[in-house]
């Protein structure tokens, strides 16, 4: 591409460069009364950079409808049929687990085959709507990046790496990041890596993708040794063409920030500058934290903030600054995630946040929750009591590194490394 | 699980008098460690008789100049004359646990499986291994829960209907053996709220292993 082009883009996408796909339904349910997913996270993260004056009027956009024809590609047929029936089902019988009669030919065995009904991944009314309508807010962040109408979006709602082609798992239903990553493929011709910094393997869009050349997932988690879904070994490293597409790095229970951060470094840039992607899809589970009651990572809010800058930093490197943000996990929903995600926002729009969460903020979602609120961005970390093994724990994480880049790099070479379509036809 | 369902349909067998080049050849191009060796009989009506059995290694070192090469041996010979005799078999329906266990006392790599006399598949140590692993649940979602149990009639159930209580799905259930009063059970159970089950299970006085116990969210700043 001529430097020329490049300025003109640049300049083009300037204009509007952020946007925060918002729609407040997809905070407005819940999977069931006492499940950990916490969609109104979404809300308290949207609340929290309104009332912090770093999130404008004309930056917030409502997410475009999506057909559900979309799913099919990444879904199977017959799941999203198993889905919508057992969502209309549990419409019928309102707050009652549906009944399997109900479902007519859904019996029990076949909804379980498709994940669906557990306690993890529990039926509720509107759920096929709700769900279609997450991953409709991620296409909408995919669209206005690819199209170049923004340089950066969010969908905090997003992230729901886990799910199947055909199964719900790990609290998800339909794989927003996959549909999302499908479009900016078959319809933008872009190539796209995807880095998952989730505490949990993104496993869903591994296995979706991982015979694709043109996507890149790269998942840091912890160890599936000790945490669902059991899978993210280095030795996943994708099949057939897209052999060294899938880049694996599990690390130890309790990693904190310097070595999380050193674990990233030794691979993420490698991995980008190798890949030489035109879009990065981040999924920032704010999991890691070392208050999150489902997961054993143990990162400080300004070690998860580096690593959104870090993300950014090497999308201005690599992709030309074209970076879509999800949400994901996060079980310490209320006083961790809002800040997290308030965090990564700020690393995308360089805004600076205040030192204090804003009083009104506070009082606000205090009252209507009934549980304490942080009263700063920053946390003490000098209250963390420190982990015993630290340097055991950095000693593995750092030859986990090595293994996995012993492996994988000489895979690099032989991925195609051609840009995109939409690159070489000049359309982007 | 059983033979049948893990073993090779498809066998290649070959005759007694097939020379013991053309049987390398055959191994090369086939991907193929062992070959049974049936004796065609005079009547049709009879199914052709398992003779011998030969492994790739045996067959490799023919010719070879190799002190463990078998003796007096040419490439031209028959592969009778290298054939082990009498084979030890399976049997579709032996459980894949009993078949494994014979692989590995009698130190061998296949057992051809025979069902009233006629040849119906091949077994293998990888295809006992691909069992285990399938068995073991690794290719589901699921979380690792490693607990520790009374060494009593009753105590995995008591076990299984506590994890049943949270709506929770058990992908594999495999035994460690500890000292003659516990059993320690490490299950896959398909869930991302590991820790929550974990609780639950502490709650009703299950030692659980593994996840750790995390520290109340009241208790953190």
């Amino acid at each position: 591409m001529a430097a020329g082009d490049a300025g003109a883009r640049v300049a083009l996408v300037t204009v509007g460069a952020l946007r925060f796909v918002y729609d407040p339904a997809l905070a407005g349910f819940e999977l069931a009364s006492e499940h950990p997913f916490k969609p109104l996270r979404y809300e308290l993260t949207y609340d929290l950079l309104r009332a912090s004056g770093v999130l404008g009027d004309d930056e917030v956009v409502a997410p475009r409808a999506l057909d559900e024809a979309a799913l099919l590609a990444v879904h199977d047929e017959r799941y999203v049929r198993a889905v919508k029936a057992a969502s209309a089902a549990a419409k019928v019988t309102a707050a009652a687990p549906p009944a399997a009669e109900v479902h007519g030919q859904l019996s029990p065995g076949l909804l379980a085959s498709h994940g669906l009904g557990s306690s993890d991944n529990p039926i509720f009314a509107g759920m096929h709507e709700m769900i279609l309508g997450v991953c409709a807010a991620t296409v909408t962040a995919i669209d206005l990046v690819a199209s170049g109408q923004a340089l950066r979006a969010t969908n905090f709602a997003g992230g729901l790496h886990h799910a199947l082609r055909a199964k719900a798992s790990g609290f998800c239903v339909y794989n927003d990041i996959a549909v999302g990553i499908r479009r900016a493929v078959d319809r933008y011709g872009l190539r796209v890596a995807y880095v998952d910094l989730d505490a949990h393997h993104g496993d869903g869009v591994q296995w979706l993708f991982y015979d694709d050349p043109n996507v890149m997932t790269i998942s840091l988690h912890e160890s599936g040794r000790y945490l669902f879904p059991g899978t993210g070994h280095t030795y996943e490293t994708g099949q057939g063409a897209g052999r060294g597409s899938a880049v694996n790095l599990p690390l130890e229970p309790f990693t904190e920030d310097d070595s999380y951060l050193a674990s990233f470094d030794r691979v993420v840039p490698r991995a980008l500058e190798s890949f030489k992607p035109d879009l990065i899809v981040l999924q920032a589970g704010a999991d890691t934290h070392r208050h999150d009651p489902l997961a054993d990572l143990a990162l400080s809010l300004a070690g998860m903030s580096t690593s959104y800058q870090r993300v950014v930093e090497l999308a201005d490197l690599h992709s030309e600054g074209r970076l879509v943000v999800t949400g994901g996990g996060g079980y310490d929903p209320y006083r961790t995630v809002p800040r997290a995600w308030a965090l990564a926002w700020s690393a995308l729009s360089g805004r600076a946040l205040p030192l204090e969460l804003p009083s009104q903020w506070r009082t606000r979602w205090q009252d209507r929750l009934g549980v304490e609120l942080p009263t700063t961005f920053a946390e003490d970390v000098s209250r963390f009591p420190p982990i015993p093994r630290r340097e055991a724990i950095t000693r593995r994480n750092r030859s986990v590194a090595e293994r996995l880049m012993n492996t994988i790099e000489p895979l690099w070479a032989t991925l195609p490394a051609d840009r995109g379509r939409a690159r070489e036809a000049g359309l982007t | 699980m059983l033979v049948a369902d893990v073993m090779t349909h498809k066998v290649v067998a070959i005759g007694p008098d097939t020379p013991l080049r053309d049987v390398q050849v055959l191994m090369e191009q086939r991907n193929i460690r062992h070959f049974p060796i049936l004796m065609a009989r005079a009547s049709d009506q009879v199914d052709d008789e398992l003779v011998g059995i030969v492994s790739d290694r045996d067959v490799r070192l023919v010719g070879a100049d190799h002190p463990r090469a078998p003796a007096g041996l040419k490439a031209s010979d028959p592969v009778s004359r290298l054939m082990v005799s009498p084979v030890i078999v399976a049997h579709p329906e032996d459980p894949v646990e009993e078949a494994a266990k014979v692989l590995r006392e009698r130190k061998i790599g296949a057992m051809p499986v025979m069902d009233d006399g006629k040849l119906v598949g091949i077994v293998t140590g990888i295809d006992m291994l691909d069992a285990l692993v399938r068995m073991s649940g690794v290719y589901e979602a699921a979380a690792r829960l490693e607990v520790e149990v009374a060494n009593r009639p009753g105590a995995l159930a008591e076990l299984l209907a506590l994890i049943a209580r949270r709506n929770v799905n058990v992908s594999s259930v495999m035994t460690t053996r500890g000292d003659p009063d516990t059993m320690s059970f490490v299950l896959r159970v398909a869930t991302a709220d590991s820790h929550g089950l974990a609780a639950h299970l502490r709650d009703h006085a299950v030692s659980v292993l593994w996840p750790p116990a995390t520290p109340e969210p009241a208790s953190r700043s």
